[in-house]
């Protein structure tokens, strides 16, 4: 499957954000997506989740049955400050998620398991998710989110206000879900996307480019994707 | 200490400045042609800086004049005083409300932003800060009221030596109430300014009994004897030339003002403190009962889950209005059963009364706040979800909402329109008997315009962002002009027929074009703003 974007553009005034972008991404593989503040990482995920208009592009699906505008169902989107429905518990929020998907999703299992898979306690399943630690309302984003089983997932800074346990949690349930989608991983932290992608995209003057790793070392890919930065602000 | 007043007062213009650019920014129209870099144009900063120095100046005189005009000499006037006993009635007015206004409104204690990047921002020297703020300031007001006291008191028959004490007084009552303050805040007490004075419901209702007290007693002849007025003035110079070292010799102003700006300005000025505030209150109205659940699947789950953990929010208001309305009406039927005179009058009124029904139906609706719990604690966090932005979850999320919101709406209603055909009959009747049900169905057919209207600008306009404030301009015009369409029909005199017919027709046009355009237009616009 592959994920394109033709000539995507978005200004905010005489702010041109994202400028004619074009760009494809493979599954079975996740992206890193690295621009520097305001380079408009949040304005692309808006973009292709059908939150903020574009001034201009179009985004298209390929794979075997052919090529098509994606829907709603095949994207998914997790953002850096969990928002889950405070008013209902952990079970009441994956249950009103099953009946909304059953008949769409394959092999709905029974919640527990779900529960148990992304690693919530039993104790915490029944309690209003207002009373959820952040780390927790991350996990049940996260679920609905693998659950929903988007062929695009975009994540906006997923880890970056998890505690070390849980960030590894995640860490492992991205790798572990990948090969059947494409994953794109926007942050700030450069050893997180080394870690964790398997590709380096730059969102840099508006447009998205291809950092290639050839046969660098980890710590001369760094400094590559820095000086690549950098020359951004030297424009 | 001059170095201290050109850099707040150059901080002020500043600030002022910029909110004046701000503000022309935001206006329709001519905003847009502003570029954003206005902030830095130096023609567009000389205007704004002359606004603000003229709205500097203004402010030493305009508001004086106002305060002597309307709240002082307009009732010599209204009260026809004689002459000789107009200058008792001017201290009977000025002494009290003076000393109120001391307590009410000291610059010393209101917060305001300028104090707030001075101190807490700049960390500039807070008592030096302080003082020489708060004696610019009464020396704008000491000014203030030196004119206006000899332009009013010479009017009103008061002596020049008279007048020329007032001023003197005034600024007294204020450095007397801050000494008073100073001296509560080192026993460990809260400082009060008008906000939190505001918010003590026992002291509203004391100055809601005691500043109209006054104007009676004065108007009724009952005012307080000239020699007692200057028995107060000197008393209050006197305590204050007593008392006003402390002021000097206070060494705590920045705990003072941070305890000021705390509690009112920082919360307002730091966005991210804004959105835990609105987040907690929010999260608050959510019931904790452990026994609510539901049976049911899908949206109608949600639904269920949403109005039984809401309850109270969303039907508390609904079923007081309910019971006062059932109240009113009972007693209303009583005193038409016992006294049939007051039953002829009522039922001529009843008659004409409908055109006023728009705004009370306006004003008991819980439309919208309705739409903003929904938002609040349900959409803001599900609209992040893309199964939730289909259009066929949307419409019907959309469908079932409308239902609840009419069920709240219609309690309150029903009670009133069925109360209002009973008070009709009670109180002689009518010759037309479709009047009963006119009165009856047109009352209801206003709460489900209401519950309708709400609904559809909050599903078409979706005016909240991510951060739950409201970004649609357009929706706030439309609650505006809707508050002003009722407020307008009070003055449309029709017969209860004609106007109820009317009413009944419009509003069944209105829910069916209401919710046509949702239908065709909410799969695209309901969305978090962005």
């Amino acid at each position: 499957m592959i994920f394109t974007i033709e000539h995507l553009s978005k200004r905010f005034d005489a702010k041109e954000v994202l400028r004619d972008i074009s760009f494809s991404f493979e599954s079975g593989k996740i992206y890193g997506l690295l621009g520097r503040n305001g380079a408009g990482k949040t304005t692309l995920f808006n973009c292709l989740n059908g939150d903020l208009k574009a001034d201009s592009g179009i985004y298209t699906i390929q794979d075997t049955a052919g090529t098509r505008t994606p829907v709603p169902d095949d994207i998914g989107y997790v953002l850096s400050t969990p928002t889950v429905p405070e008013f209902l518990t952990g079970r009441e929020f994956l249950k009103f998620f099953c009946d909304i998907h059953s008949g769409r999703i394959k092999g709905i299992r029974p919640l527990d398991d779900y529960f148990d898979y992304i690693g919530i306690d039993r104790m915490d399943r029944d309690k209003l998710l207002k009373d959820y630690s952040h780390g927790m309302k991350n996990k049940m984003q996260m679920l609905i989110n693998i659950i929903a089983q988007p062929n695009l997932l975009l994540l906006d800074e997923p880890l970056t206000s998890l505690d070390v346990v849980v960030a590894e949690e995640m860490k492992d349930v991205l790798r572990s879900i990948k090969s059947d989608r494409i994953t794109i991983l926007s942050t700030h932290i450069m050893d997180l996307a080394l870690d964790m992608c398997d590709e380096i995209v730059l969102l840099s003057h508006g447009v998205l480019e291809k950092v290639d790793k050839n046969n660098l070392d980890n710590n001369d890919f760094k400094d590559k994707i820095i000086a690549a930065l950098k020359e951004e602000t030297n424009v | 200490m001059f170095k201290t007043f050109r850099i707040s007062f150059m901080l002020k213009n500043t600030y002022r400045t910029n909110a004046i650019l701000h503000g022309i920014k935001q206006l329709p129209f001519i905003g847009k042609l502003i570029p954003d870099t206005v902030y830095g144009m130096p023609a567009f900063k000389i205007i704004a800086y002359v606004i603000a120095i003229i709205y500097e100046i203004s402010t030493l005189l305009i508001w004086k004049l106002a305060y002597f005009f309307f709240f002082i000499a307009l009732w010599t006037m209204i009260g026809d005083v004689s002459r000789q006993l107009q200058p008792e009635f001017f201290l009977h007015l000025l002494i009290p409300l003076t000393i109120t206004g001391a307590f009410i409104h000291n610059f010393m204690f209101e917060a305001e932003k300028h104090k707030y990047y001075a101190m807490m921002q700049l960390n500039m020297d807070s008592r030096q800060f302080t003082l020489v703020n708060y004696f610019y300031e009464l020396a704008k007001y000491f000014i203030g009221f030196l004119i206006c006291g000899l332009l009013f008191g010479l009017i009103l028959g008061l002596h020049i030596w008279e007048c020329l004490l007032i001023p003197v007084f005034a600024a007294s009552a204020k450095t007397l109430v801050c000494a008073y303050q100073i001296n509560r805040f080192k026993r460990g007490k809260p400082v009060t300014n008008s906000s939190s004075l505001l918010k003590n419901g026992l002291l509203l209702i004391g100055l809601c009994l005691f500043i109209p007290g006054l104007y009676i007693t004065g108007l009724l002849g009952f005012t307080i004897p000239r020699y007692a007025s200057w028995a107060i003035i000197a008393f209050v110079i006197a305590g204050t030339a007593l008392t006003c070292r402390s002021i000097f010799s206070f060494t705590e102003y920045r705990a003072m003002n941070k305890e000021i700006l705390s509690s009112q300005l920082i919360n307002q000025m730091d966005k991210s403190a804004q959105r835990r505030m609105i987040v907690d209150r929010n999260r608050k109205i959510i019931s904790l009962d452990k026994n609510i659940s539901s049976n049911k699947n899908g949206f109608e789950y949600l639904n269920e889950l949403f109005i039984k953990r809401h309850r109270k929010t969303l039907w508390g208001n609904s079923i007081i209005i309910t019971a006062v309305i059932a109240g009113l009406i009972i007693l209303a039927s009583v005193v038409c059963i016992m006294v049939p005179k007051v039953g002829s009058g009522l039922n001529e009124t009843l008659m004409r009364s409908l055109p006023y029904f728009c705004i009370i139906m306006y004003a008991i609706n819980r439309g919208m706040y309705f739409t903003q719990a929904l938002f609040m604690n349900c959409d803001h966090s599900l609209l992040t979800y893309s199964f939730y932005k289909e259009p066929k979850s949307i419409l019907s999320l959309f469908r079932i909402r409308l239902r609840e919101i009419t069920k709240v709406n219609l309690l309150p209603a029903a009670t009133g329109g069925a109360g209002l055909a009973l008070l009709l009959f009670l109180s002689g009747g009518t010759d037309n008997p479709i009047n009963y049900a006119v009165l009856f169905v047109s009352i209801c057919a206003m709460s489900i315009f209401f519950s309708v209207h709400y609904l559809t600008i909050y599903y078409l306009l979706q005016p909240y962002n991510a951060g739950t404030e409201i970004k649609s301009g357009t929706y706030q015009v439309i609650n505006i002009g809707t508050y002003m369409v009722c407020f307008f029909f009070m003055n449309v005199k029709l017969p209860t027929l004609y106007f109820g017919l009317s009413t009944i027709a419009f509003c069944v046009l209105y829910c069916i074009i209401a919710c046509i355009l949702v239908y065709k237009f909410a799969p695209k616009t309901f969305r978090i703003r962005t």
